[in-house]
């Protein structure tokens, strides 16, 4: 099919047809991968605001042991000395830990519906890196550094491994629960110096992507006529410049679009789900309702060939009333979280589809103020990672008796991106571009794969 | 009388719940601790008594003092309000005015007031035809504010009756009044009297009416209080010391028992010097220069150290110096030795081991010298030496430039590259339009006065050029460009990301800059050193250069939150002015440039003393650093009770409060006149500019800029901060101490700079520089053509491209210099030039030899800045506001705005959509070079979003009242939209396409063409 018969024959509600040779504008490095991938696409499910370690994934008895007490002299000695380290008032965490599944992982009663899953998760429990401060940190987690000018891991993967649809965004974020002051860092899906193309494309999961719906007055066949003329016209203009590479890609963009306008409104309409999925994911009850749709979503997109999906979860940050502030948030995202786990074993999409949670830190295991709450703490945290050839039921690293610091197998932000690139088959020390006369890579000050999370 | 010595103390005291007033009526025991049955008022306002008049004489309101009163000095408040109803004006006639006081004396006076002469007393008196406030002991002791009251008005009087001998039979003779004073306002009252006679002791206070304050007036009296301080009686909290700058700590002082020279150089030359030293040093491990051995140690903590592991190490492939026959391990003495070396904090001796100088031969650190205009075979084709430079390499080449471009191309070519707007239809001259077809090239150019069509169309556009560069709209095009390398934005980005309300001055000043052709050295100078120079508000807000950092309002650990911002600085400072990147620098010596670590942190030593902030302009406007001090003060007071109280309740140290806590425990009255003060300076003229502590001579006075966790504020006279090498780049890590310097490789820094910035903007641009001229030359040249002379505008450095036209890079930079580094001086060379004003004629000859067009053998089309896409969308539909300057568009109008893009606001994480779709910088680096992408989400854009409808629909409501047959409609919307007339097949396509569609549509395709969203 020539471009002109695709243009009067596609129409709308085509869906997405796999043109990828019209589209190498939009493509990536290449999809030649240094080896074989257990990934073909990645889910992150980012906890921005830091959901706190000892509440959630990483028990720690002694914490109950010594509440209201100081930060022993032995453990207080080995925390980095930055601000909002507290070290007094030990606070005993509200939940009790109980294990679950054949590998007996033990998880936190907070999150129920993900504990079921624990033999598919493999657990970090030693993630440290030094920046105390969310939007830095978010940064952090998102790039590899604070200061927010580094390609995050999304457009590294793009950049690594190109678009598998091409009539949406291969690299999509969703942020929600983002009220307060947890505003999203958007360097989180920046290009940095990467071509802009690699760049996240930001979408509210209520709206979906911005314009796709053609204004009310406009039908459809005047739109294709609008478009041929477009051409037509871009074209002669073509020939009269001659040779312009760019000039062509912009041609290239309309027919993209074009299929974008029927493929993104189709991604968004949930219509076609049933009612059981609907359940699973909690759509229609008050505290799960958007991060539920937002799981939905993130399952739709890789379904539909999305690389990369970043789903940003907003609020954990538990300065005061740990107990409300991590009831509240688990209520919003557990069931959700633990749907889309469930939803992407039934689809079949769960050994192709890496799946991470985690937030830009931990918080101290100290009580901040009389509050009750927790402050920040990157220096020992938790994560998991889940499918694409993860070895579940498993626990890497270790924290203190207190869970302040990561003393065995310490896993920093570049080695978590790593390990994400790992799994999609790429090399974080070989995939490089070039910038201001560097070979840049992922891990700046170096890092590299925990492989140790494969099977 | 019994006055005890304590009375003060006592009355403050004892009357802080309870200072308040009896009604009439309602005795009083008169009993040491009285009062027992008076209203209890609330300090947050509320009850008011009316007093009405009777029209002669009358105490309607007074009130008995606990104890008399003989202290030194008695402050009295109360409010009051006049019904405007009953307020008449002594100008209405004989008797007309109003009289109502508060007097304070040691009897009550009863209902008829008969007071003696020579009571103190303060109110409403006619004078001068106009009821003013005013004190007065008698007729001859008296003095009239400028206070004239309006009715209706609540007024706040605060009175001190005091002593001018503090004993008590001496007399209150001194009496002032303020009217809504502010905080530092006690020196200088409304009204102030003095007596003779007075009276020693007051018992009373109450007020009085007269024979003017008529029946059917009504006076409304609140709020009445008595203490014995200014700032009791204002409601102020007790004043408290705020928090000294947390300075980075400095190094404790050691005792040194290791001397280097003779304890530690012999190991490290027997040992480690044969491998490692040398900039081919053995792994680039060098320990034959300080700041290099710093690499390998933790600052003064030899067991953390690297090099001592190393050292000490068992393991054979890790063992330093490796073991083999011919080497020996150090001593476990030796070990000792280098160890209370580390932790003694690294002794050296810079003579016997200097810091070495980096230096290098790379093109762009070599002086510039002034190159010869080339001759060349194609002389004719030359209209300014620019031509000459580029022919040259033509020749070289084999190449043919491209004829000159059609007038009308070249018109809209012109028009959009100078001001980022179309060419104003009514601008363009009618027979011009008409010389459609382009010249021969044989004919094109020479600068030889002549009739031919060519030389008509230089004409027409060397007259275009001179008026647009004189045209507001280039300095608002020009000055984008500049704020792309200034990173500038209207928020503090980070996560907080607060606003940056007085942002917008920096833009305008820029935009001002570019228009006035401000030499090129004096805008660098006042950017980086505005503070320094004689005071002026535009030097003031050139800073917001510096200001426009990146600010973590939720950064606890000021070191760490300084540091960011220093290091925002500095980078941007190098990229956008030195064209280098030194980012590399701020954690080792640069692997490619010559540039180390200590210059990083010298260079960063010119800003360390300073930091962005609101910087109040018009210093001479009274007051304002006094509204800012009192603020400050409440603020403090209160921040130190709310820590007192949390550390009482046991919170751990350390306490934290945060702004937002401090102002809601501040207390009913303090509130109040805390939120006075706010608005006072919340109305004073602001910019977002850098100041520094002590050596700024301008005594700027700087506005709170509200966060979490704010940088803590500078004070007069306190030391500047110093600034320290931090190893590998880690705040904590802190090595010696520098002073401020330019790199080494520039040469020398002198000593004790009395102005450090100043003295840094002129080495900047002092003709000797070779960097600061070729750069700035460069990126013009890159904002006209698409791609600078040398491609890496940002990086002049060793990794950066070459030049593709050395020569005339240089000639350039020489062009610059020499016209008094005019920016318009050296466009209008490169505007005037055949070079530019070639058509973009392909010619497959050319390609083959020169693909890339890197010769410029024709006009490349570019794609359309972000900015100039919505502008131009604007314009062509009629519908542009060019207003211009002022506070930016707030974000909730962005979408409906018809102002120009560098009016809408600039906020970090939050740019408008119409300027990221189209590769806007994020305002967070210094951007040299914007990317042109090409996504799909464009299109969609374009195609879809409301304001392409408003765009598409306004263009063809033009076009519709211009044309009315589809022919005239299609002929209209490209002469419009692409500045030419459709050719015939257009013309035919076109007039099809209007015959199944409407109009609006037809202008929608017309406003997504390549053609438009390129210069051609």
């Amino acid at each position: 099919m020539d471009r002109r018969t695709f243009l009067q024959h596609s129409g709308f509600g085509a869906g997405a047809m796999a043109l990828q040779s019209l589209l190498r504008a939009e493509d990536g490095h290449g999809t030649l991968t240094h080896f074989t991938p257990t990934a073909d696409r990645v889910i992150f499910l980012f906890m921005s605001g830091g959901p706190s370690q000892v509440d959630t994934f990483d028990p720690k008895p002694d914490l109950q042991r010594f509440s209201g007490e100081d930060v022993p002299e032995s453990i207080a000695q080995t925390v980095p000395q930055i601000k909002r380290a507290g070290l007094k008032n030990l606070m005993a965490s509200p939940w009790s830990f109980q294990r679950y599944g054949e590998s007996g992982l033990e998880v936190s009663e907070l999150l129920p519906e993900t504990a079921r899953h624990v033999d598919d998760l493999c657990v970090i429990r030693s993630m440290q890196h030094r920046n105390p401060v969310h939007g830095p940190g978010e940064c952090v987690a998102f790039t590899g550094t604070g200061a927010g000018n580094r390609p995050s891991i999304g457009a590294w993967s793009l950049y690594g491994l190109g678009s598998a649809n091409q009539s949406l965004p291969a690299f999509i974020t969703m942020n929600v629960h983002t009220d307060g002051m947890q505003y999203p860092q958007a360097a989180g899906w920046g290009a940095g110096f990467l071509p802009s193309r690699f760049q996240g494309t930001e979408v509210d999961p209520r709206v979906g992507v911005r314009h796709v719906a053609m204004p009310q007055n406009t039908r459809h066949e005047d739109r294709r006529s609008q478009l041929e003329l477009i051409e037509w016209l871009n074209r002669r203009h073509l020939a009269s410049v001659g040779e312009h590479s760019e000039l062509e890609a912009r041609i290239r963009s309309y027919e993209t679009a074009f299929r974008m306008q029927a493929a993104a409104p189709e991604l968004f309409d949930l219509s076609d789900e049933t009612q059981a999925t609907r359940d699973l994911y909690g759509l229609d009850t008050a505290p799960t309702k958007v991060a539920g749709r937002t799981c939905l979503l993130a399952r739709r997109m890789v379904q539909r060939g999305v690389r990369f999906v970043q789903a940003r979860i907003g609020g954990w940050d538990a300065h005061g009333n740990i107990r409300a502030n991590h009831t509240r948030m688990a209520g919003i995202s557990d069931r959700p979280i633990a749907a889309l786990l469930s939803d992407l074993k039934q689809q079949g999409l769960f050994e192709s589809t890496l799946v991470v949670w985690g937030g830009e830190f931990g918080r101290t295991p100290t009580m901040e103020g009389r509050g009750n709450g927790r402050d920040h703490s990157p220096a020992g945290y938790s994560v998991w990672l889940a499918g694409g050839g993860v070895k579940g039921g498993q626990v890497i690293g270790q924290t203190d008796s207190l869970g302040y610091v990561a003393t065995h197998r310490p896993v920093s932000p570049h080695d978590f991106h790593a390990t994400i690139l790992h799994a999609l088959g790429l090399d974080a020390n070989r995939l490089t571009y070039r910038h201001h006369g560097r070979e840049e890579v992922p891990t700046v000050f170096g890092g590299s794969a925990v492989k140790e999370v494969f099977s | 009388m019994p006055t005890a010595p304590t009375f003060p103390p006592r009355i403050a005291s004892r009357t802080a719940l309870t200072w308040l007033l009896l009604c009439v009526g309602v005795a009083v025991a008169d009993e040491p601790l009285g009062l027992a049955d008076g209203w209890k008022m609330s300090a947050l306002g509320g009850a008011r008594f009316s007093i009405r008049g009777t029209g002669d004489r009358n105490n309607p309101l007074r009130r008995q003092l606990r104890e008399p009163f003989q202290g030194a000095e008695l402050f009295v408040q109360f409010r009051f309000q006049y019904a405007a109803a009953g307020l008449d004006e002594p100008s209405e006639g004989e008797g007309a005015g109003e009289f109502f006081v508060l007097w304070m004396d040691a009897v009550d006076g009863g209902d008829q007031a008969s007071h003696h002469g020579g009571v103190p007393n303060v109110g409403i008196h006619v004078a001068d035809g106009k009821n003013r406030l005013m004190v007065r002991y008698l007729a001859s002791e008296q003095q009239f504010s400028n206070v004239e009251v309006v009715g209706d008005r609540e007024y706040q009087v605060v009175v001190r009756l005091a002593k001018s001998q503090p004993a008590d039979d001496h007399a209150f003779d001194r009496l002032a009044m303020w009217v809504d004073p502010l905080p530092h306002q006690l020196a200088s009252p409304a009204a102030e009297a003095t007596s003779k006679r007075g009276v020693t002791t007051i018992r009373w206070l109450g007020f009085a009416t007269g024979k003017k304050t008529e029946k059917t007036d009504t006076i409304h009296v609140s709020d009445v209080r008595v203490a014995t301080t200014w700032r009791e009686i204002l409601g102020l909290p007790s004043t408290v010391s705020p928090d000294p700058l947390q300075a980075p700590p400095a190094p404790p002082p050691v005792v040194r028992t290791i001397d280097f020279t003779t304890h530690v150089y012999p190991i490290l030359k027997d040992h480690c010097l044969a491998c490692h030293a040398g900039a081919d040093a053995e792994s680039g491990v060098r320990l034959d220069a300080l700041d290099e051995v710093l690499n390998q140690v933790a600052p003064r903590d030899a067991k953390a150290s690297h090099l001592i592991s190393l050292v000490r190490s068992q393991d054979e492939r890790q063992q330093m110096p490796p073991p083999g026959a011919d080497r020996t391990p150090l001593s476990s003495e030796q070990i000792e030795t280098l160890e209370t070396w580390i932790d003694e904090g690294l002794a050296w001796d810079e003579r016997l081991l200097p810091t070495p100088i980096p230096r290098t031969d790379h093109w762009a650190f070599q002086p510039i010298a002034r190159p010869q205009v080339p001759v060349v075979k194609n002389s004719a084709w030359v209209r300014t030496p620019v031509d000459a430079f580029v022919a040259r390499q033509h020749q070289r080449t084999g190449v043919t430039p491209a004829p000159l471009a059609p007038v009308n191309t070249l018109s809209r070519r012109l028009a959009l590259d100078i001001t980022g707007l179309p060419l104003d239809q009514s601008r363009r001259l009618p027979e011009m339009i008409d010389a459609e077809e382009p010249p021969d090239s044989e004919d094109a150019g020479g600068p030889s006065v002549g009739d031919s069509p060519t030389d008509k169309i230089h004409e027409h556009a060397d007259a275009l050029v001179e008026q647009l560069l004189g045209s507001v709209a280039y300095g608002e095009r020009w000055g984008r460009h500049w704020l792309d390398l200034a990173r500038w934005a209207e928020s503090n980005g980070y996560q907080h990301n607060r606003s940056r309300p007085h942002a917008w001055r920096y833009r305008d000043y820029v935009v001002r800059s570019f228009q006035q052709d401000k030499p090129f050295d004096r805008f660098v100078l006042e950017q980086l050193a505005g503070d320094e120079l004689p005071y002026a508000d535009e030097h003031l807000i050139a800073t917001g250069f510096l200001a426009a950092a990146r600010y973590s309002g939720n950064e606890l650990d000021h070191e760490i939150q300084r540091n960011d911002i220093l290091v925002d600085v500095v980078n941007t400072t190098g990229q956008a002015l030195l064209g280098i990147t030194l980012e590399c620098a701020q954690c080792h010596t640069h692997k490619f440039d010559p540039l180390s670590i200590r210059d990083y942190y010298r260079l960063q030593a010119f800003f360390t003393p300073g930091q962005p902030g609101n910087v109040v302009l018009q210093r001479e406007t009274a007051d304002t650093h006094e509204f800012i001090e009192s603020r400050w003060q409440m603020f403090d007071a209160v921040h130190a009770r709310l820590a007192a109280s949390r550390r009482a309740k046991g919170y751990p140290e350390p306490v934290l409060v945060i702004p937002k806590s401090v102002f809601g425990a501040m207390k009913g009255a303090e509130r109040a006149m805390f939120q006075r003060l706010e608005d006072e300076i919340a109305r004073m003229p602001q910019a977002w500019g850098w100041t520094a502590s002590a050596n700024s001579p301008s005594g700027v006075a700087v506005a709170p800029h509200e966060m979490r966790w704010p940088l803590p504020r500078l004070r007069p006279g306190q030391a500047p901060p110093k600034t320290y090498l931090r190893i590998r780049g880690d705040v904590k890590s802190v090595g010696p101490e520098v002073q401020p310097g330019w790199p080494a490789v520039f040469g020398e820094t002198p000593n004790q700079l009395d102005k450090p910035r100043t003295a840094l903007a002129r080495w900047i641009t002092t003709a000797e520089n070779p960097l600061t001229a070729r750069v700035w030359v460069n990126r013009l040249w890159q904002w006209h053509f698409g791609t600078g002379l040398v491609e890496t505008s940002g990086d002049f450095g060793t990794q950066g491209a070459s030049p593709s036209h050395p020569e005339l890079l240089d000639w350039l930079a020489c062009e610059l210099i020499e016209s008094g580094w005019s920016t318009k001086h050296v466009q209008r060379l490169i505007l005037r030039s055949n070079t530019f004003r070639q058509a973009s004629t392909f010619s497959p000859e050319n390609h083959a030899l020169d693909p890339d067009n890197k010769t410029l053998w024709r006009w490349q089309p570019r794609r359309l800045e972000a900015e100039a896409i919505r502008d131009q969308m604007l314009a062509v539909a009629g519908l542009l506001d060019a207003t211009s300057g002022g506070p930016s568009v707030p974000q909730s109008q962005t979408p409906s705005s018809q102002r120009r893009s560098i009016y809408l606001r600039q906020e970090r994480d939050r740019l408008p959509e119409s300027m990221t779709a189209f590769d806007s910088p994020a305002a967070v680096a210094s951007c040299s070079r914007r990317r042109v992408s090409t996504v799909s989400l464009q299109p969609l854009y374009l195609l879809n979003s409301p304001f392409m409808q408003t765009v598409a629909a306004a263009l063809a409501k033009r076009v519709r009242d211009v044309a009315t047959s589809s022919t005239e409609q299609v002929v209209a919307t490209f002469e419009i939209t692409l500045s030419r007339m459709p050719d015939p097949d257009e013309l035919a396509r076109a007039t099809q396409f209007l015959n199944d569609n409407s109009l609006d549509a037809f202008c929608l395709v017309m406003i997504n063409l390549n053609e438009f969203l390129y210069t051609n």
